[in-house]
């Protein structure tokens, strides 16, 4: 973006630079309030550089030239408003995605889960299904899929509509083959699937086991009482605060003993949980609820 | 000058004299170094790990949020976009990917570029794609000091030629004097 106003202006000038940078801050700010009146969804708490970046890609797939050009669009346009969010939302996921969390659950976790006489999982930010799938073949392997209900959400109704119908967007490949193995799997991963038309289709009772639904980890209270909260890859677009918040609907959302499930690459360092969440795996991004007390 | 920011790209023939350089900085270098190299899926051993070999500072692979401190190396784990989230934080994200690559040099560099300005020294190495030629050109317009490797010095020249093509370099130099030049702002003078 400030290359191009640069090229325009034709002149490297610094000043115009930073106040190039202020402007484009302050249609950040504007289209998010937009955004939050016309739509109700509220980004403020989303971490700042990677929700400017969205924004700039939606600049140039809208062809237009800044991004306070997206307003009117935002609010003339139904067409713009009706996927606004869900072009906004990130839906990059893959099966058995961090091996090890998903072998430290089938070893560790899910042999204590097998005590409740049902269990109830939360997946949030579900995508386009693949962590939900993941789930439902790792308690079908544990013996433990019937009695389990895997509640998928996302804020995403198109993501949400994909996987619904339990197809994959990408065809298996050896990658997923090998994180399945790595994940403890102690079958074939294709044995999950039927394959027509060229898709590959999750077996349908494992897919019953799936409900999928609509929820905003930000703006929507807990879900449901469960046992296992997952969420991975979600957390790493708000800021501190706002991660704070979600964790705090996690944390509430578990039974006593209950666990949650976090990305890789998120941590609860930030968090005043770290102190009242339990670390079963630090690796695996595994943490136990033991407080009664809600957060 | 401890408030410079060193922030580092490379991709194809980058390990080793990002590697080399890492190497000979002393421990009490207190800029803090970002680094994003381009993974490649065959490597067996972690980035982390083989930067982290033989070098006196302390290397971090990055998590989402994780605030930043002296005398560390911190690296953009594979498979996410990295970014200085303000000054005191770094995020993380698995956007679409930039240049085929995930983490993109040039979305570092840009938003190293906006929160750091005059106070972000960005240095581009070896690389076969165009990937850090835009973010370094940014850190440039935002008063930054920007580096690129001598493509003579390159074991694969695209990346830090595309740089110099574009406008972007700054100073262009070989590892050993990129190495003379971060000690000569870690010590001030």
């Amino acid at each position: 973006m400030v290359i191009n106003l640069v090229k325009e202006l034709s002149i490297l000038d610094e000043q115009q630079i930073t106040e190039g940078l202020r402007t484009e801050n302050i249609e950040v700010d504007l289209l998010i309030s937009a955004i939050k009146s016309k739509l109700g969804y509220d980004l403020s708490g989303y971490a700042r550089a990677s929700i400017k970046r969205r924004f700039q890609q939606l600049v140039i797939d809208e062809n237009v030239k800044y991004i306070a050009d997206l307003i009117p669009k935002l609010l003339h346009s139904r067409q713009c408003q009706s996927n606004f969010i869900n072009r906004l939302t990130i839906n990059v996921s893959e099966l058995f995605r961090h091996p090890i969390s998903f072998l430290t659950l089938r070893e560790t976790v899910l042999p204590y889960l097998a005590s409740f006489p049902r269990r109830d999982i939360w997946i949030a930010g579900c995508a386009t299904g693949e962590e939900a799938y993941s789930m439902a073949i790792l308690l079908e392997e544990v013996g433990l899929l019937n009695n389990t209900q895997i509640h998928a959400t996302d804020i995403n109704t198109d993501v949400l509509k994909q996987a619904q119908t339990g197809i994959l967007t990408k065809g298996l490949n050896k990658e997923d083959a090998a994180r399945y193995q790595a994940s403890g799997g102690i079958s074939s991963l294709s044995h999950y699937f039927s394959t027509a038309y060229n898709k590959q289709k999750l077996s349908q009772h494992l897919l019953d086991h799936i409900s999928f639904s609509h929820h905003n980890v930000l703006q929507d209270n807990v879900f449901c009482s469960a046992q296992l909260v997952m969420c991975r890859n979600v957390m790493i677009y708000f800021d501190v605060n706002t991660q704070n918040s979600a964790l705090k609907l996690f944390h509430n959302s578990l039974v006593q003993n209950g666990y949650l499930v976090i990305g890789e690459k998120e941590s609860l360092l930030n968090s005043p949980l770290n102190s009242i969440l339990k670390t079963i795996d630090e690796p695996a991004k595994i943490y136990q609820r033991k407080s009664l007390n809600n957060v | 000058m401890s408030d410079f920011r060193v922030f580092i790209g490379g991709s194809a023939g980058s390990i080793s004299p990002i590697s080399a350089i890492l190497s000979s900085l002393p421990a009490d270098f207190n800029l803090i170094i970002t680094v994003v190299i381009h993974s490649s899926a065959d490597s067996k051993t972690s980035m982390t790990e083989t930067l982290a070999n033989n070098c006196i500072l302390t290397v971090i692979e990055i998590s989402d949020k994780e605030k930043p401190l002296p005398n560390t190396v911190y690296v953009a784990p594979s498979g996410y976009h990295l970014y200085a989230e303000n000054n005191k934080l770094f995020s993380l994200s698995v956007d679409q990917k930039v240049h085929f690559s995930r983490p993109a040099i040039d979305v570092t560099f840009t938003s190293a570029a906006e929160i750091f300005g005059k106070h972000c020294i960005a240095i581009l190495f070896s690389g076969a794609n165009e990937d850090g030629s835009e973010g370094l050109l940014n850190v440039k317009l935002h008063g930054g000091l920007t580096i690129v490797q001598s493509p003579e010095s390159s074991q694969v020249s695209i990346m830090p030629q595309s740089a110099i093509d574009n406008g972007a370099a700054t100073k262009v130099l070989s590892p050993e004097e990129i190495t003379d030049l971060l000690l000569k702002y870690n010590y001030g003078d």
